[in-house]
């Protein structure tokens, strides 16, 4: 069944697909849909689950950490501000392996404050351990909630979906519905292996020493490296069932370009439009979005990207003293590859507009820019 | 020698940090330096129920559907919840602590409830047969002498019990009206108490006249006297004997005999208490305008407030700080009545403020009839040459109904006065327990003061504030037509409603907190009670202050 709702009912119906049976969770704009909808469906019978109301976003993670831990599939969405509360409990989930979902509805952290979006409150956790999928429509953030369950109960590791304020979180689309009666059998019941159990006493997340501590590490590692064939093939998975997949990353007219945007978000579906302008105007240009950030897809991208003359990274985000956080990525990507100019574009924060005009011009910049690439270009500075 | 945790390789690691083997050695009890325990307080509403009846115990039983048990608790101390859950001005709603929060819960109701399904459920009623030797002799089968033979009984003591009407019941058959009680829900009553023990019965015989106090001291091994009160005060005033006055207790034996009454047009009933009231209603229904004169006003009544309220709903007219003064006869009948206007002074003894009269200010009512009801008054006949009396009371030593002479009890009104049901109750079950332990060569138990608690004790943030469930009721204009009972009683829908307005003060009701708010699990559950694990318990309290009812207490530990 096809309907037309906002962005963030397309998590909170993905959640109700994928019969959570914990929801913890502090209201934040642009978030609160998400969880305001998810509360009346538990409130109505609709999902079998426990909602938690908590007072405060560390709180909300706090409890889907204890829920996690006892074998129960928990949930949470939040924004910016919001996110930042909770980075201690973030790393409780990813060093205690527990399989929690995530929504972030990006949002522009402050000061000065600001309710619109941009992505340094996801990227600033970038290493915290968090699997990240930033999604680009609604369609495609409903079918990524059982996605993300599937991938972090099989890793045993927390999985952050991501999305744009009000671009997608607020914007109404046509999105066909999954159900939770098909998605459970792409998604069976969470059952863990370790769980807390008073029939059978551990003490969880105790002292390890030297001796221990860096083989724990390891293994986060060593399942961050499996994520990236889990998420294919659970996409995959997904794919033949619902007859939807999005892969790790999405080349758009890639095969013979010479210069290649890259993209993540609501950005990549504008620049597919200023690319088929291009296109037409014959000039050789493509874009690659990017959809996995965490684990970072880099083999996918070098194969993409080692065939373009050169690259141009559109950023909606900023590492203070460093460069576009995305930027960095692509240039550890190609390594090596010289021959390769990658130039950075930081556009779009606080939610400012980032038009096809404005993707023209990065375009345009791009293609004749002769730059250091090293150089921050920032689109549409006022001063 | 350090002894190291040596892994092959990772995968022999588990992924979560935690330990391999059981934590349960590390007993982190030792951490604490207070301890909480369970420790029950008797709720309010039970130290305000003069039988004692364990109401939060009940009210939680029907919250659980437990009907039979929660009937069978009452049962301990009230052998007739179907009788009290009509007629019992319930000191236990006054004491709720609800009441400090929205509105006290209708223990009454939920009384009433359980006592008809007592009485649709015979099985429910243990059968007791005469195990012991010693027998008694109850005189008067009202309330207190109903209670007592029913609690001598269950002890295993033979009991006969004497009544000199020849219907039994006492005061609940011949004192309180149909629309209250019904004489055929009074007999169910009745007969099931009798075929619950080894209890026979003489009807038709007072004691004192057609047996003597003598006979019966030589032939039975105690006595209980719960003979209640049998004729009305008179007003003392002259031509009181003539025609137009008549004791109101006469009036109420008529009509609940089913006996033709016709009071007259105009009907004037002195008195403020339930008599007053009963007699009024009385007269209303059999056609009468009828208006209550008291003498102090409404707020010094004693009589129920819902009495009060119903009858006035009905029509009865109520004329407040009026004493009778003189009776105005015509040709011998009586036609008219001179009150004296009345005001309140200082407070006498019970508390109330006494009327003084208003010196040349009187009232002129015309009357076909006037009914006394200003108190009633015990007939020892008798009797009184074998125990001590206080005028014309029997003297007890103590809520047990120890008199004077040691093989003689009593309890009920002849002790107390014009009382309620439930203290008549409460006296008959004591003596009976007091005769018991007499027998058995027992001591009398010291009694420790109980804990109680109000509602600054209770966690109120685990209670909505709803409204009392209102018992269902015919209409006033409906009801003074006739002697249906008033109170139709609860759904099995409201009574469940209403019992989960319990606050189940000072008592576990096993909501589960303790068990679910416990950080370090160390609360045990088990099939009727929790279990603090005090290896593992560190202390925290957060049991205590989650606990809705107060259950639970400190303790301050190596003190």
């Amino acid at each position: 069944m096809k309907k037309v709702i906002m962005g963030n009912h397309a998590v909170s119906y993905g959640v109700r697909a994928s019969e959570v049976k914990v929801i913890s969770a502090y209201p934040i704009t642009p978030q609160t849909h998400v969880v305001e909808l998810l509360s009346e469906m538990c409130a109505n019978g609709e999902i079998d689950a426990k909602f938690i109301k908590v007072e405060s976003e560390h709180s909300a993670m706090a409890a889907c950490v204890g829920a996690s831990a006892a074998g129960s599939r928990a949930f949470t969405a939040t924004s910016a501000q919001g996110l930042l509360l909770m980075h201690e409990m973030l790393h409780w989930a990813v060093g205690a392996r527990l399989p929690i979902v995530l929504a972030n509805i990006n949002r522009a952290v402050g000061p000065p404050w600001s309710i619109w979006t941009d992505q340094n409150d996801s990227l600033s956790q970038r290493d915290v351990g968090w699997l990240q999928i930033y999604c680009e429509s609604n369609q495609e953030t409903q079918d990524t909630v059982p996605q993300a369950f599937k991938i972090a109960e099989e890793l045993q590791m927390p999985v952050m979906l991501v999305m744009d304020a009000f671009f997608l979180s607020h914007t109404y689309e046509i999105v066909d519905m999954i159900e939770k009666e098909q998605v459970r059998e792409f998604l069976p019941p969470y059952k863990p292996d370790i769980k807390i159990d008073t029939a059978d006493q551990h003490s969880f997340g105790n002292l390890a020493g030297p001796d221990h501590y860096m083989e724990l590490r390891y293994m986060i590692q060593k399942a961050m490296d499996r994520g990236l064939d889990v998420i294919k093939r659970v996409d995959s998975e997904f794919e033949e069932m619902f007859g939807r997949g999005y892969g790790l990353i999405e080349p758009y007219r890639c095969d013979d370009a010479e210069t290649i945007l890259v993209t993540s978000g609501t950005v990549a579906s504008t620049t597919r439009v200023v690319i088929d302008e291009l296109r037409d105007e014959g000039v050789r240009v493509g874009s690659l979005k990017i959809r996995v950030f965490r684990p970072f897809p880099i083999e996918d991208v070098f194969e993409v990207l080692s065939k373009a003359k050169k690259v141009a990274v559109i950023d909606r985000n900023i590492s203070f003293g460093a460069h576009g956080i995305f930027y960095q990525e692509i240039k550890s990507a190609l390594y090596g590859r010289t021959d390769i100019p990658i130039i950075g574009y930081i556009a779009g924060l606080g939610g400012r507009d980032i038009t096809p005009k404005v993707i023209r011009e990065i375009a345009d910049k791009a293609i004749g820019d002769e730059q250091p690439e090293r150089y921050i270009n920032w689109i549409g500075v006022k001063i | 020698m350090v002894k190291k945790i040596e892994f092959e390789s990772y995968k022999e690691m588990p992924i979560r940090p935690m330990t391999l083997g059981s934590m349960m050695w590390n007993l982190t009890g030792s951490w604490r330096n207070v301890r909480p325990l369970y420790d029950f307080k008797t709720s309010p509403c039970i130290l305000g129920c003069p039988t004692n009846e364990n109401i939060q115990r009940y009210i939680y039983l029907v919250t659980e559907g437990r009907y039979e048990e929660a009937w069978k608790t009452i049962i301990e101390s009230n052998p007739m919840p179907a009788v009290t859950g009509r007629v019992c001005f319930h000191p236990c709603m006054t004491k709720c602590t609800r009441k400090d929060y929205d509105e006290a819960v209708d223990i009454n109701a939920i009384e009433r409830s359980l006592g008809d399904m007592g009485l649709e459920n015979g099985g429910w009623m243990e059968k007791s047969k005469a195990v012991k030797k010693e027998k008694v002799a109850v005189a008067g089968s009202g309330p207190a002498g109903l209670s007592c033979a029913f609690y001598l009984a269950r002890q295993g003591y033979p009991v006969t019990l004497f009544e000199r009407d020849k219907a039994l019941g006492g005061v609940l058959r011949w004192g309180i009206p149909e629309y209250r009680l019904s004489n055929e829900l009074l007999d169910r009553v009745i007969k099931q108490i009798l075929d619950s023990g080894p209890v026979e019965v003489k009807a038709g015989v007072s004691v004192g006249t057609d047996v003597s106090m003598d006979q019966l001291e030589k032939k039975y091994d105690a006595v209980f006297l719960g003979l209640g009160l049998m004729s009305s005060r008179g007003l003392g005033m002259d031509g009181e004997d003539e025609d137009g006055i008549e004791p109101g207790l006469d009036f109420l034996r008529k009509v609940n005999s089913g006996e033709r009454v016709d009071p007259g047009a105009k009907v004037v009933v002195v008195g403020g208490g339930n008599t007053a009231m009963d007699v009024a209603r009385c007269a209303l229904r059999a056609g009468s305008e009828v208006t209550v004169a008291y003498r102090r006003t409404r707020n010094e009544m004693p009589a129920i407030a819902e009495e009060i309220e119903e009858a006035e709903k009905e029509g009865v007219a109520f004329h407040f700080l009026a004493a009778p003064k003189e009776l105005v006869r015509r040709g011998g009948k009586l036609v008219r009545v001179i009150f004296q206007k009345m005001e309140l002074g200082e407070p006498d003894d019970s508390g109330r403020r006494r009327p003084v009269p208003v010196e040349g200010e009187t009232i002129e009512m015309e009357v076909d009839r006037l009914f006394t009801a200003i108190g009633e008054q015990a007939d020892l006949e008798g009797i009184e040459s074998t125990v001590e009396t206080d005028w014309d009371l029997i003297k007890t030593s103590d809520e047990t109904g120890a008199t004077s002479n040691p093989k003689i009890f009593a309890g009920g009104d002849v002790v107390t006065g014009a009382a309620s049901v439930v203290e008549a109750i409460a006296a008959g079950r004591k003596a009976a327990e007091r005769i018991g332990r007499m027998f058995a060569g027992e001591p009398e138990p010291e009694v420790e003061e109980p804990k109680t608690v109000g509602i600054e004790d209770m966690n109120t943030d685990y209670f909505t504030r709803s409204k009392r469930n209102l018992v269902p009721r015919i209409s006033a204009s409906e009801a003074k037509t006739g002697f249906s009972e008033i109170k139709t009683g609860y759904t099995r829908e409201q009574l469940a409603s209403e019992a989960e307005r319990c606050f189940s003060c000072g008592v576990c009701n096993f909501c589960d907190n303790c068990w679910v708010y416990c950080p370090d699990v160390a609360i045990a559950r088990h099939e009727d009670e929790y279990e603090f694990l005090y290896d593992y318990c560190k202390g925290c309290l957060i049991c205590v202050f989650e606990c809705p009812c107060n259950a639970i207490s400190i303790r301050e530990e190596g003190k």
